[in-house]
This record gives structure tokens, C-alpha cells and sequence, in this order.
């Protein structure tokens, strides 16, 4: 099995070097001894223009299991995102990311990464996964706003 | 009929026989023996032959292979009727549990949108939602999506199309597409990204192309860690479920084709097995009428159309059994070669209607569920506070006397009272440390306000301990079981008795545990029963019996006499038969009387009228 994962991570990363959405970046992290570990990747999703979001980069460990592709990668932001389908933990809920719900082997890092970022604007408020956003989403809707325009302002790539 | 089907058929009857003449045979069914049986089961005979009991239903047991066989018939009829394939058949069943009327009606209405709701033919292709983001719980709308789609689709080609399905599906399913790679562009598995050129590639009918190992693997891991019924394909979005013939090509080998990794051949045969049992359970747990033995290990469904019904549950205790015995290792699906006790002995008995996995006959299941919760959320506190606290006689608060003297002061409403009388402290005067005013009046009425709240307890504690005794004595009939071998042994040495003439004693523990069980839930009905004179009737039958059983019991448990053998022997089997009969009296009586709807009872029971309705 983790020949197959092996494998693929290995193609997806040739994949996203030869061509990749513009504003993201995604490589595989180097273990302590400065081999590269293809079982955990950093990431970063940019905020789409024109909306509250926008010039934010936000920061994702992508963790592979041992039986990916046949099981999904964990996203999580570090630190944890202010949104409401976002757990206290920084993990994304979403139900491509979800092996019972749509997860499919077919699924690149790109479309993820696509996926997380169309969710960012878009949250799913029947499913929330923190109280703070998911709160101020359904009551306050200009506080919300300014919250996630703060949180942009201090995700601004240096 | 398969001779499986055959087999667990035999076996019903077997039991049902069993039951009916309420002899334990428990040699081999070797027709040598069939004689001796006849000769030793006859003292025991009460009724020489008859119909089924009262107290009894109507079940089969089925074995896994017999389950798959009513399956087939089921897809057959759908087959027959939509004028589809196997695996098509199957797969729309599945999609709609197994009710072939709702399918047949569905697909009389629509057979293009349930064909691509169930994941069999491919949806038109704008239909397919293409958008690379579906969010969580997106499932309601993305399934109103998938409708809107179907029936945008019907509209917009018409009746003429709606049959390709139908006939196409047939050409793919059987023998899974193998893309042969375009010569300028060799193919490269999506999922692993494979391109050498001798990998095997396979696709369903929506084209979604992959290699085997791929597939295999992916299906491997729906099957083992999701134990998914329906595995829909690798492509994002992609609504096409695997049919069976598709996912067997896959996990099981052709005899033709090469021996691969030993390990991975271990884990596709595995989980294709899995499969095969899922789809079996699923089967079960659609079907109103079957129930999968709940037995750790059993695989065996015992079908029971008596039982089907909820409110057939107020009138019968359906009482079943899969036709297995013991659990794990030890289970066998023959009869029990020596005991019908101890765990390798031990019947898969369990109640059709409710979880409970014994026989709680006379008890209806409302009844029995009832009385279980309440022991277990009472039984150990009751007991405690029964020997550890009082009541203050004004407020009624339950108190922990753990120390100090006698005079109590509460800490709710600060009442203070003695102890030991239960009085007010006010008139104890100086006598403080001691009570010795146990008549004035004020003591006596305390008291009694204090017995009354208690009398519910005790009510309960009656019933809840003679319970938990005769379920401890059937527990402890295990001993009992093997102190009685003993015995036997003995008589065979001591007196000139035979092997089968000394099987006297072991019948007369079986009867005695069965009464058990049945003493142990008339505690529990008797509980709930309203008072009146069903229920003095009712008591009545269980006293007979429980006396009957404990006699029996201390014949058992007495010392043998090699001179007072034979004695001994007349004793114990007339004791038996006699218990048997007060046994079948109990359950008759009680069965009929819930046929007859003669049971009140005193709090509101599930199926039954309201006790505060009626009139008594």
C-alpha cells in the first residue's frame, strides 16, 4: 500500500511543480535529517480577491496516511483559522476531505486546496465545527467581517 | 432447494419437536441410538405428540448460504419484472432495502432517474455536477442535485433513451471494460500514476479509468474499514456504483491468472467474504420478518413472520433460536454431543422481538425491557439506602446516619428528630444519649409516614430479589450440572442402572433451570401485574411451581444411597414431570391470557391501555 502512496505523492508533487493555481504554494516537509518527508506537507491557500479574505495567506499541514489515496489527506490549519467549519484544532471539515462522505483516490492536492479555498468565502453553516466563528457568522454578520479581514491583515505573506 | 436450505430446515424442526414433547434429547441423531433415546425421553413424555404450544411461535432458522438463496429469488422477481440484469437488480435493491415493491413502482414511474440514483447507468454529462468543491453535509443538496439532474435529463431525451440503461448496462458489467492505451499517449492511472504499459486498467460505464491494483485496493479498504455496500467509483464526484461482478473480477483470482503476493490474495478473499456478509446483514436487517442471531461469531438468521409486527408483541414472547450452539471456536451447528449447559452447550436462545438475549418468556418484551432498566438503574442503590439510610420524618430526605449521636438535625429542613424512635427531639427532654420512648405518639407517627415511603422499595426489593436468585441459581446449575455427572457416574458403579437409566438426573437439571428461567421473569411480571384476582391466580401458578422447582432442586442436591436408588429414581422422575407440567401450566396460562388481553397492569406499558383508563 504505501508503495501506491509513495508513488503518488511523489507524482503529485512533480504535477503541482510543473503547474500549480496562482498564490499557492504546497511542498512536502523535511525531516530532521534534511530528507524530504512526503507523508506531511506544508501549504499555503490564498485568500480569494474581493472578499474579506483576500491578500491572506493561510497556512495547512496536509498529513497523508499510510493508505492514501484510498484514505484521505488531514488538513489543518496552523494556527488554528477563525471559520466557522474550522475545529478548535485547525482541522478543516469538509466533506471531500471526509472518506465516508466524498472522498474519491481521484481527488488531486490541487482540488483540495481549490476546495478549501472556495470554502473559505463560502462557509457551510450547516455544519459547524467551532462555536466563536459560527456564532458571530449566524448573529453579526459586519463583526464577522471585520474579524476575518483582521485575521487577513495578519496572514499577509512577509 | 439447496441442500443447505434443507439442512437448516431439518434443524428447525428439530428444535420445534424438542420443544414440543419437552424431552432434552442430546445424544447424536445416529439411528442405533434413536431407540434408546425413545425408551429413556419416554418417562418424560407429558404430551405424547401434539401442536405447537401456546407460548410458542413459528420460526425457521436459516444458515448464510440459505439467506443468499432468498436474496436471489428477491433480485430474480426484479429482474423478472424490470427486465434487468443481476448485478442491476441487486444493486437497486440494495439502494431502496430491499423493498421490491417500492422499486418496482420507482422504476414503473421513472426507471432512467432510479437507475442513476442508484448509481447503475451514467447520468447525462451536464448533469454531473462538476464543481471540485462539495461541502460537508453538502449530501441533501447534492442528492436534490443529482434528482434535479435525473429529471432534467428525462425531459430532455425522452422516452427513447430512457431504455439504453437498461440494456447497456448488461454489456459492461460482466465483462469490465479493458481500455487498451492510445498509441501516442500511453495511459497513466490517475490514482497511482502508473503508466507502464502492462498494467491492467478497468473502468465502469462511466469511463473513469483506473489500474486494477488501484481499484482492488481502494475497494479492499471500503469494504474493511467503511463496510460500504455500495462502492461507487474512484472519480471525483462520480455517482457509478460497483456492481458485484465488477468487485469479484477484482478480489478474486481467476484459476487462470497468475499466483500473486500470498498475503494480499489472504486480504481480497477476506474482504470479498466481508462483502458477501455485508450484503447478507443489510438483507436481514431490510426484512421485517428475519432477525440475525445476535451470538458473537453466529452467522445463522432465523426467520419468524409471527413476530414481524410490533404490535404482535403485546400477544406473543417469540422466543427463538438460530439451531447453533456455543460461541466463538466452540460453536457447532449440529447437536450437542454431551449438555445442553455450559458455554459450548449453551443454545443460541434469544427473544425476537427485543434485544434481550435469553428466553423471557412468560413476560412480554414491553414488560421485560421495562424491569430490566429499572434494575439496573435501581437495584444497587435501592439496596443500599435500604440498609443505610432513613427518612426524615418531616421532609422526607433521605439521611446517612455516619456518626455522632442520636440527635439528628436535617440539614435541609432543619427538623430535628431521634434516630432511634424516629420522634422529635423536642420530647426526648434530657435523656439524649438514649431512647426509651419508643410508644408516644409523635415516634409512632414518624414511623409509619416512614414505612409508607418505604413500602415501595421493599415492594420492589421482594420482587427484585427473588429474581436475582433464581438467576443466580441458574447460573450456579452449571456446578450443579457437573456435581450430577458425578452422581451418575456413581449410580453406574453402585447399582446395575445403565449409562441411559441414569440420565434421569440429568434431564431433572435441565427441567430445573429451564423452571428457573421461567420463575425468574414471573418475578418481573408479577412486578407490573395490577392487583386483583388475575393476578392472585397468577401468583398462584408460581408458587405451585416454585415450590415444585425447589423440591426438585433438594433432590438433586441430597446424598446417594446406593440402597435408595431405585427409590431415588421414581422421585426425581416424577418430580421432573411434575415440575414440567407446572412449568407448561405457568406458560400456558400466561400466553393465553395475553392472547386473551387478561394481564392489567399497574403503570403504563407500551402496547397495552393505560391502567389510569381503565376501570377495575
Amino acid at each position: 500500500m504505501s508503495g501506491i502512496c509513495r508513488m503518488r505523492l511523489a507524482e503529485e508533487r512533480k504535477q503541482w511543480r510543473k503547474d500549480h493555481p496562482f498564490g499557492f504554494y504546497a511542498k512536502p516537509t523535511k525531516s530532521q535529517d534534511g530528507s524530504m518527508n512526503l507523508m506531511e506537507w506544508e501549504v499555503g491557500i490564498p485568500g480569494k480577491a474581493n472578499t474579506p479574505w483576500e491578500n491572506g495567506l493561510y497556512k495547512l499541514t496536509m498529513t497523508f496516511p499510510e493508505d492514501y489515496p484510498s484514505k484521505p489527506p488531514k488538513c489543518k490549519f496552523t494556527p488554528p483559522l477563525f471559520h466557522p467549519n474550522v475545529y478548535p484544532s485547525g482541522t478543516v471539515c469538509l466533506s471531500i476531505l471526509d472518506e465516508e462522505k466524498s472522498w474519491k483516490p481521484a481527488i488531486t492536492i490541487k482540488q483540495i486546496l481549490l476546495g478549501i479555498q472556495d470554502l473559505l468565502d463560502d462557509p457551510n453553516v450547516s455544519d459547524p465545527a467551532q462555536s466563536d466563528a459560527y456564532t458571530m457568522f449566524k448573529n453579526d454578520k459586519t463583526a464577522y467581517e471585520r474579524r476575518v479581514r483582521q485575521q487577513a491583515r495578519e496572514n499577509i505573506p512577509k | 432447494m439447496s441442500s443447505d436450505y434443507e439442512y437448516s430446515d431439518d434443524d428447525a424442526d428439530y428444535y420445534d419437536e424438542e420443544m414440543m414433547d419437552g424431552t432434552q434429547d442430546d445424544l447424536s441423531m445416529d439411528s442405533e441410538d434413536d431407540m434408546d433415546m425413545e425408551f429413556g425421553g419416554d418417562d418424560f413424555k407429558t404430551s405424547p405428540n401434539g401442536k405447537r404450544k401456546m407460548y410458542e411461535v413459528d420460526y425457521e432458522s436459516l444458515s448464510q448460504p440459505a439467506v443468499e438463496k432468498l436474496m436471489a429469488e428477491e433480485v430474480e422477481y426484479v429482474c423478472n419484472v424490470c427486465g434487468l440484469d443481476d448485478s442491476a437488480a441487486n444493486l437497486l435493491l440494495r439502494h431502496l432495502n430491499w423493498n421490491k415493491e417500492r422499486l418496482v413502482e420507482k422504476y414503473m414511474d421513472n426507471p432512467t432517474s432510479l437507475l442513476v440514483a442508484a448509481g447503475i447507468s451514467v447520468p447525462e454529462p451536464t448533469a454531473v455536477p462538476s464543481t471540485s468543491r462539495t461541502r460537508s453535509t453538502d449530501n441533501a443538496s447534492a442528492s436534490r442535485r443529482s434528482s434535479r439532474g435525473a429529471s432534467r435529463l428525462l425531459t430532455s431525451i425522452g422516452v427513447s433513451k430512457a431504455k439504453s440503461p437498461v440494456t447497456s448496462p448488461t454489456l459492461s458489467y460482466h465483462t469490465p471494460r479493458s481500455f487498451k492505451p492510445k498509441l501516442n499517449e500511453p495511459f497513466v492511472c490517475p490514482v497511482c500514476f502508473d503508466d507502464s504499459p502492462q498494467i491492467r486498467t478497468l473502468a465502469l460505464e462511466c469511463e473513469h479509468t483506473f489500474c486494477s491494483e488501484c481499484w482492488a485496493t481502494y475497494l479492499v479498504a471500503k469494504i474493511r474499514d467503511e463496510g460500504e455496500l455500495s462502492v461507487k467509483c474512484m472519480a471525483e464526484g462520480c455517482a457509478m456504483a460497483c456492481p458485484d461482478p465488477f468487485i469479484r473480477t477484482l478480489l478474486v483470482p481467476s484459476p487462470r491468472s497468475p499466483p500473486g503476493d500470498p498475503q494480499q490474495e489472504i486480504d481480497h478473499a477476506k474482504a470479498w467474504s466481508h462483502f458477501q456478509e455485508l450484503q447478507v446483514r443489510h438483507y436481514v436487517a431490510s426484512n421485517k420478518r428475519l432477525k440475525f442471531c445476535p451470538y458473537p461469531g453466529c452467522t445463522n438468521t432465523v426467520s419468524c413472520p409471527s413476530a414481524a409486527d410490533k404490535s404482535s408483541l403485546t400477544t406473543v414472547v417469540p422466543t427463538v433460536s438460530c439451531g447453533a450452539r456455543g460461541i466463538g471456536d466452540q460453536m457447532t451447528q449440529s447437536q450437542p454431543q454431551q449438555s445442553g449447559l455450559g458455554l459450548a452447550g449453551k443454545e443460541h436462545k434469544f427473544c425476537f422481538g427485543c434485544h434481550i438475549e435469553s428466553d423471557h418468556k412468560p413476560v412480554v418484551c414491553g414488560v421485560a425491557k421495562m424491569w430490566l432498566r429499572k434494575c439496573r438503574d435501581d437495584s444497587e442503590t435501592a439496596n443500599w439506602i435500604k440498609s443505610n439510610t432513613k427518612e426524615c420524618s418531616q421532609c422526607q430526605s433521605t439521611i446517612e446516619k455516619n456518626g455522632g449521636c442520636n440527635h439528628m438535625t436535617c440539614k435541609k429542613c432543619k427538623h430535628e428528630f431521634c434516630w432511634v424512635c424516629m420522634g422529635p427531639w423536642s420530647e426526648h427532654g434530657t435523656a439524649w444519649y438514649s431512647c426509651n420512648r419508643y410508644d408516644e405518639k409523635a415516634g409512632v407517627d414518624a414511623r409509619d409516614a416512614q414505612s409508607r415511603s418505604r413500602a415501595s422499595l421493599e415492594r420492589y426489593l421482594h420482587y427484585y430479589n427473588r429474581w436475582a436468585n433464581h438467576e443466580q441459581s441458574a447460573k450456579l446449575s452449571l456446578d450443579l450440572y457437573v456435581k450430577t455427572e458425578k452422581k451418575m457416574e456413581d449410580m453406574q458403579i453402585t447399582s446395575s442402572l445403565t449409562w441411559i437409566e441414569v440420565q434421569f438426573m440429568k434431564k431433572a437439571v435441565e427441567e430445573a433451570e429451564r423452571c428457573r428461567m421461567t420463575l425468574k421473569w414471573t418475578y418481573a411480571m408479577a412486578y407490573y401485574l395490577a392487583k386483583g384476582n388475575e393476578k392472585d391466580l397468577f401468583e398462584d401458578n408460581q408458587r405451585d411451581l416454585e415450590k415444585a422447582v425447589e423440591d426438585l432442586s433438594e433432590l438433586l442436591e441430597g446424598p446417594i444411597e446406593p440402597e435408595n436408588i431405585p427409590t431415588l429414581r421414581q422421585k426425581v422422575t416424577d418430580k421432573t414431570v411434575y415440575v414440567q407440567k407446572r412449568n407448561e401450566i405457568v406458560l400456558e396460562d400466561t400466553a393465553k391470557g395475553f392472547l386473551e388481553g387478561r394481564w392489567r397492569w399497574n403503570v403504563a406499558v407500551d402496547g397495552f391501555d393505560d391502567p389510569a383508563d381503565v376501570v377495575v
